[in-house]
């Protein structure tokens, strides 16, 4: 399979020595809409939630302080800029380093509320993406040992063999942990329970990406439909 | 009945890792069965681990030989087109590595060898991308714990 059948056309590469990114129609379009959701996101303000209290008619708002604001901004922006390159890079190892910084600071975004369940889904899913660095550093290593490379643009042209299946569905298994895909979206669902919405949005959207990202990168290993 | 209890208990966060380790187990024993094949014409190669080490080899495993600045090592690059100084430094080391090496066997598998030591150019030149990333994974994890301990977002203590 042709790297330009999956992505439309082949715009061109950036070469950073051993890491060539490379552009087509559909990686530049996810890019894109990358930078400009997290611009938006850049230049926002948070939400603040409004509860009912029970038994009375008081009602309590739930704001985000000025101190978390910012630190949640920055590490939106950084999980958004991450996002932006997985989804050019031509290099599967590259990549994976993509990932885990997403899953990283996914963590952070949520580290700094206040509620305890919140905090409890957060340690679960930190837990998860600890784990997960196994088989998604394992795959890339795997796919390396087995095809002598892991550049994108070399492996288009490797005919399949049963230990890169093996290694790619270890490297599906690592980004399903990390971005936290069904069956193992509880912890990043519960995340979700907080007040500060703009910036809880980048990570359901990163995880989305990479997922669209990663199913394109296996394709392009493994060649499903002939080469 | 039954499947409505499994998907209540995916549904509760704290089983999510246990579920995730039982399933990356399930696939990492049936890589056992699946036969593996090796590519021995490796992108970055380097001796066999135990050849160096036998030679007495103060750099062992991690010599890649050069002279720097005059002849190559032994490093092979993806894309040698976008890498035209590719091995000119890999055999560079500091006076302090040069004195550490002369005394002990063991410098190639100690902490001296990186910073200033040996120079993994793999690291720094033809994938100096990654290098970036993985420490800015590393800076992201230390602004986060850095801030959670600075604002103290649990209450610790009962005040």
């Amino acid at each position: 399979m042709d790297l330009a059948t999956l992505g439309g056309q082949f715009l061109g590469t950036i070469p950073l020595g051993d890491i060539v990114l490379y552009l087509t129609t559909f990686n530049l379009f996810m890019f894109g809409a990358a930078l400009v959701f997290t611009a938006i996101i850049a230049m926002s303000r948070t939400e603040s939630q409004v509860e009912a209290e029970f038994g009375t008619l008081n009602e309590r708002e739930k704001k985000v302080s000025k101190d978390e604001f910012k630190i949640r901004r920055f590490l939106s922006i950084v999980c958004g800029l991450a996002t932006a390159g997985a989804m050019i890079t031509g290099d599967l190892f590259n990549f994976t380093l993509f990932v885990c910084l997403i899953g990283i600071v996914n963590i952070g975004i949520v580290a700094a509320v206040k509620e305890v369940d919140v905090l409890d889904s957060a340690f679960q899913y930190g837990i998860i993406a600890m784990i997960a660095t196994l088989p998604l550093f394992g795959g890339a290593a795997s796919i390396l040992a087995t095809t002598g490379t892991i550049s994108l643009l070399e492996l288009v042209n490797i005919p399949t063999s049963a230990f890169m299946l093996f290694s790619s569905i270890l490297l599906f298994i690592g980004v399903a942990g990390e971005s936290g895909v069904a069956p193992f979206f509880a912890t990043k669902a519960e995340m979700f329970r907080t007040a500060g919405s703009p910036f809880l949005v980048i990570i359901h959207l990163s995880s989305l990406l990479v997922i669209v990202r990663t199913i394109e990168i296996l394709l392009i290993i493994n060649k499903p439909f002939g080469v | 009945m039954k499947l409505g209890r499994i998907w209540n208990s995916l549904a509760t966060p704290k089983n999510i890792p246990k579920v995730f380790s039982i399933i990356l187990g399930l696939v990492l024993l049936a890589g056992f069965i699946v036969p593996l094949t090796y590519n021995d014409h490796q992108l970055y190669p380097r001796p066999t681990p135990q050849l160096q080490i036998s030679e007495k080899d103060p750099l062992a495993p991690y010599n890649r030989g050069g002279i720097p600045l005059e002849e190559p090592g032994i490093v092979k690059a993806q894309y040698p087109q976008f890498a035209p100084s590719e091995g000119m430094v890999t055999g560079y080391l500091s006076p302090i590595a040069i004195g550490v090496s002369n005394t002990t066997l063991y410098f190639g598998t100690s902490i001296y060898s990186s910073p200033g030591g040996l120079i993994d150019e793999i690291l720094y030149y033809s994938r100096g991308f990654d290098t970036i990333l993985e420490s800015s994974i590393l800076m992201m994890a230390f602004v986060i714990a850095s801030w959670v301990a600075l604002h103290f977002t649990m209450r610790r203590r009962e005040e």
